[in-house]
């Protein structure tokens, strides 16, 4: 006798008892309840990635009403330039510096406050400590603006404390302005750390630490041998998108020094948008986006491993 | 036998009515600016209210941005084809807004017979032709000039404002060391956006010195008046007189520092001096002409009103430019801001009322001769983003008033390659 | 090799107390099991003896030292988790040097003992893997590696068998006995699991609600039970226990008289809990010397080389056994005998012993 088309099952065999749905007319069923989803994604990400990409290839886009196309002309410019090169350094610092201290102080805060304290005490810690995260950059930037300036508190207190003798521009200073941008980034981005760190360590086995301390660990220890290896994809993970998002990170910058002083803190997102809204250079602030984009596409990529590795 | 419609049919043809599309006969107009933003006390929305009462066929919708937003605004939203009808403008912005073709010449707007005002009495600047056509009007006008904190001049041992360079260098520096974190004068040199503090404070001294940046539509700034200037800047900076971190200093600050009483001085527009007695009554406060080195030039600066190139409803904007531009609502607007009209028909009805503040930035319009170059320049922003980074630099001590003029012509004159 | 002190241990949960004054006295080299349904205190007891958890009042004390106020490493101890808390980034030799490291011990004596512990629990082909690739039974016996690298005075068990299989379990059980011989250290060992505890203890603690209902060899325990508790919990299956009433001649048992003798003290009337294994009621063929009666068959368990004979006196039911090869029906009347010489009795309010 012939095979029948659909096997029967076979008991011995799991995965035969699953049953097969392979009626015709259902096999573009799962694609027709994604289309929705897809058109929605299509329409706000696709077009304008194409639009960014298209502008790149031209003249002067926008500004031009029949702007033609120069190939990769732009892209030659750019690549010429070395104020994009400055600012592409600019990044790389702002960027990993950030992200470094992000992580330190969220997880060193996570640490903390994931103490066997009050349990009130602890919420309270845990909710002022997300603050900053919940504050616009606009908010952030002026706070910030205060603190710093030269007749601001910090320098008040430095005054005070007879560190310093006359007031430091901590914004308006060539030397010092990367350096207070890093720690406004840091103030600014350590919670989202923090958070993921912190919902982390509740995954932790808490006899992996009753375990390691009757093996005689102390704090670092532990936090060396237990918690690290432990978080290592998590740290991984949110360290990647950290990295991602502060690579383009654009109002806290642009609201806070503007890229100055002169082009001190310049990085490629303010570029960009000096290009197209100081300059009127839409095609070329449409090359550096697409610079920016291509990095950003590089570590999303290495994120995205990093996940499904994870799961 | 029709007396009575079924109540159906009535509710249908009603909400029929209501579908259909309201500008068959009526417009509706976008107004996209940032006076609103400067006058929370509501006076545009009445305004608008006031004039949809009196053109029952428009509407208007008011569509309000900070300052600082509104150039880019107008930039995008243009782009992207949904540009607002009626634009709040800033005369700097005139030639790149006419480059990208923003802008709708007005030429023939304004030779219509049935405009409720005179073109010649217009404020004259922004009328100006450039590619030989009229592309805004001025819906108010005021001089930059110099507020003043008298508590602190006192304090310092004047009794008067200064006048001249030589008076506000002494002023500011003996104000400077007053101490207690009070500065003589603020320099709003940050690159913060819209990094425009040279063209807030360094050229209304260049012109109280009879120097120009521009020779038409060509940058000159390495010019002697300018070097000059530069050099005041740099004299006022090593004698204390400046407020410590003009390279982080901005705009905002600048005032915010004045109005808390910590600077002596502030050269900025006349308009602030509204926000100035209304923040801070207690101060001791007057304004005076920038202190000048014998020319009696001032910047000039105003909001102006412009109409979309791709607006749809140029006939309906016009008629609402037409209305704010009449003596008596112009007069309205004007006293709502503390500033002078754009139209000077309603100079008279200004005066009237006027405080002391406002008296004397007429004085200023009357007698000496505006100024406003920016409007000629390709790439005004541009250009006085780099002046700022130049200035901060020579501040630092990085390089000369020389150096700094001739790098920021040579800059400009790369940017309009 | 340490004798260990337990006196009025108490512990505190805010105003909870958890254990009431516990009072255990573990010999050296003794193998002490505590067992008890959950939330008796015996995982409590034994964190305390290790130091992860704080004492409330009472007293530990390990060899000659009172350890109340010392952290877990220096207390002499090592522990098995029940979920083995193995450090899954390290090697099954990391994990094992991982204490040994930390005392900054060489590492050639580091490496010669986890060779040596490697050996005797058959893991050095193990060695180099991580735990995610161990079997749970090989999981089980890396964490008894660790702690036996470091050869404390005394090791601590918490449950560490509940997780592996019927099969599994019974191995291990004999593998830590072995251990046990070899080693000779002394053990604390929690279990909820009744024949582990008699089969592994020299010393078994039974508690109950924060408090030791009775503590003895596994012999005294499961034979001389003080309370109709321990009586219940020990034995597999249970022991049966019924309230009955006094009659003169013995006890009714549902609607049937048994006749036996009863403690001094029973009066006519009184109301007693009736204790008697399983094992004590048979056929009345194969007990000749038991009290004979005859009830309804309920239910047959076929356990192989026995049977459990469930049955109705009343409304009671009652278990007994017999051998795999009996047959007998379900449903039909049977004669059973019960050894009464055997049988326990304890009062029906307060479950302690009649003797």
């Amino acid at each position: 006798m012939p095979t029948a088309p659909v096997p029967t099952p076979t008991p011995d065999k799991e995965d035969a008892v699953t049953p097969s749905f392979r009626l015709p007319t259902a096999a573009g069923t799962p694609y027709l309840f994604l289309l929705p989803g897809l058109v929605i994604l299509g329409a706000l990400l696709s077009v304008p990635l194409y639009k960014v990409v298209e502008y790149s290839l031209y003249d002067n886009v926008i500004v031009e009403r029949n702007p033609t196309f120069v190939g990769l002309d732009n892209y030659r410019d750019i690549l010429g330039d070395p104020g994009y090169w400055s600012a592409g350094f600019n990044t790389i610092v702002f960027t990993v510096g950030s992200v470094i201290g992000h992580m330190i102080v969220g997880i060193g805060l996570a640490l903390l406050v994931n103490a066997d304290i009050h349990p009130r005490a602890r919420t309270f810690f845990r909710s002022m400590l997300v603050l900053p995260w919940i504050f616009t950059a606009v908010v952030v930037a002026l706070n910030w603006q205060l603190l710093l300036n030269p007749f601001g508190l910090l320098n008040y207190v430095l005054d005070w404390l007879g560190l310093i003798t006359e007031p430091l521009d901590w914004l308006g200073n060539p030397d010092l302005a990367m350096w207070s941008l890093l720690v406004i980034s840091t103030w600014r981005g350590y919670p989202f750390i923090m958070v993921s760190f912190l919902s982390g360590l509740q995954t932790v086995p808490k006899e992996l630490y009753e375990a390691a301390e009757i093996d005689g660990a102390g704090f670092w220890h532990k936090f060396w041998h237990v918690t690290l290896p432990q978080l290592k994809p998590v740290i991984f993970g949110v360290a990647l998108l950290d990295l991602i998002w502060t690579f383009q990170l654009f109002p806290l910058v642009w609201l806070t020094t503007g890229g100055g002083p002169g082009r001190a803190t310049e990085v490629l997102s303010t570029l960009t948008f000096r290009l197209a809204f100081v300059d009127f250079e839409f095609a070329r602030a449409a090359t550096v986006a697409v610079s920016i984009l291509i990095i950003s596409a590089a570590f999303t990529v290495l994120y995205l491993r990093n996940e499904a590795r994870r799961l | 036998m029709t007396r009575h419609l079924p109540a159906w049919a009535l509710a249908a043809a009603t909400s029929a009515a209501a579908l259909m599309p309201a500008s068959l006969h009526a417009a509706e107009i976008e107004w996209l600016q940032w006076f609103a933003a400067e006058n929370t006390g509501g006076f545009y929305e009445e305004l608008v209210a006031d004039f949809e009462a009196q053109h029952p066929d428009i509407t208007v919708k008011l569509v309000t941005q900070p300052f600082g937003k509104v150039r880019e605004s107008i930039v995008t939203d243009n782009a992207i084809g949904v540009g607002s009808d009626v634009l709040g403008l800033n005369m700097p912005w005139t030639t790149e807004f006419l480059e990208i073709g923003i802008l709708e010449p007005l030429d023939d707007y304004l030779a219509r017979d049935d405009n409720s005002f005179e073109t010649d009495q217009l404020v004259e600047a922004p009328l100006g032709k450039i590619d030989g056509k009229t592309w805004m009007v001025p819906l108010n006008a005021f001089p930059f000039v110099m507020h003043v904190n008298m508590g602190l001049v006192e304090q310092a041992g004047f009794d008067a404002p200064p006048s001249s360079w030589d008076a506000l260098a002494e002023q500011a520096a003996a104000i400077s060391a007053l101490g207690d974190g009070t500065s003589g004068l603020g320099m709003p040199f940050s690159s913060q956006p819209p990094s425009n503090g040279p063209i807030l404070t360094f050229l209304p001294l260049l012109y109280a010195n009879g120097g120009r940046i521009m020779d038409g539509t060509t940058p000159d700034f390495d010019n002697p008046k300018v070097v000059e200037t530069l050099e005041f800047l740099q004299q006022l900076e090593q004698s204390g007189a400046l407020a410590p971190g003009a390279a982080s200093r901005t705009g905002g600050v600048d005032l915010e520092e004045f109005i808390a009483g910590r600077t002596g001085f502030l050269i900025s527009p006349g308009v602030h001096s509204s926000s100035i007695t209304s923040r801070n009554p207690e101060l001791d406060y007057t304004l005076v002409r920038v202190p000048s080195n014998g020319a009696e030039a001032y910047r000039v600066h105003g909001w102006e009103i412009g109409i979309s190139a791709d607006s749809d409803n140029k006939e309906a904007a016009w008629t609402f430019v037409d209305y704010l531009l009449s003596p008596e609502v112009n007069a309205r607007v004007a006293k709502a801001s503390n500033a002078l009209p754009g139209n000077l028909a309603a100079l008279d009805t200004v005066r009237a009322d006027a405080d002391a503040t406002l008296v004397k930035q007429m004085d200023i319009l009357s007698g000496d001769t505006p100024v406003e170059e920016m409007r000629q320049s390709p790439k005004a922003a541009a250009s006085w983003s780099l002046m700022t980074e130049e200035l901060q630099s020579m501040l630092r001590g990085d390089q000369t008033p020389a150096e700094a003029a001739s790098a920021v012509q040579a800059r400009w004159m790369d940017l309009i390659q | 090799m340490s004798r260990i002190e337990i006196s009025n241990l108490v512990k505190m949960y805010g105003s909870h107390k958890a254990l009431h004054g516990i009072d255990i006295s573990i010999q050296p080299g003794e193998f002490c099991v505590l067992v008890g349904p959950s939330g008796c205190g015996k995982s409590t007891t034994l964190r305390m003896v290790a130091g992860l958890e704080t004492i409330s009042g009472g007293e530990i004390a390990i060899g000659d030292r009172v350890v109340n106020g010392l952290r877990p490493k220096e207390r002499g101890i090592a522990m098995v988790f029940q979920n083995y808390a193995l450090y899954p980034a390290k090697t099954v030799r990391g994990n094992m040097a991982f204490s040994l490291k930390l005392s900054k011990m060489p590492k050639a004596e580091i490496d010669r003992r986890v060779n040596e512990v490697a050996e005797i629990l058959e893991l050095t082909p193990l060695l180099d893997r991580k735990p995610a690739a161990l079997s749970g039974g090989q999981r089980q016996r890396v964490a008894m590696g660790r702690a036996i690298v470091r050869d404390p005075e005394v090791f601590l068990f918490d449950e560490p068998l509940s997780n592996l299989d019927a099969k599994l379990r019974g191995q291990m059980r004999a593998e830590i006995k072995r251990l046990h011989q070899r080693l000779e250290n002394t053990i604390i060992y929690v279990t909820h699991d009744q024949v582990e505890a008699m089969t592994l203890a020299d010393r078994i603690v039974i508690m109950r609600d924060g408090r030791i209902e009775q503590q003895g060899t596994p012999d005294a325990v499961f034979h001389d039970p003080d309370t109709v508790f321990v009586a219940g919990f020990m034995g597999s299956p249970p022991m049966n226990l019924v309230d009955c009433m006094v009659t003169p001649g013995g006890l009714r048992l549902g609607g049937t008289e048994l006749a036996c003798t009863l403690p001094e003290g029973l009066r006519a009337g009184d109301r007693v809990t009736f204790g008697i294994r399983p094992d004590d009621i048979r056929p009345a063929a194969d007990l000749p010397g038991g009290v004979p009666v005859t009830l309804p068959v309920d239910l047959i368990e076929q356990l192989g080389t026995e049977k459990l004979v469930h049955f109705r006196a009343g409304p009671h039911e009652l278990i007994g056994k017999t051998g795999g090869r009996v047959d007998l029906a379900e449903g039909t009347e049977q004669r059973l005998a019960f050894d009464m010489a055997h049988a326990f009795f304890f009062d029906a309010e307060t479950g302690q012993r009649i003797r």
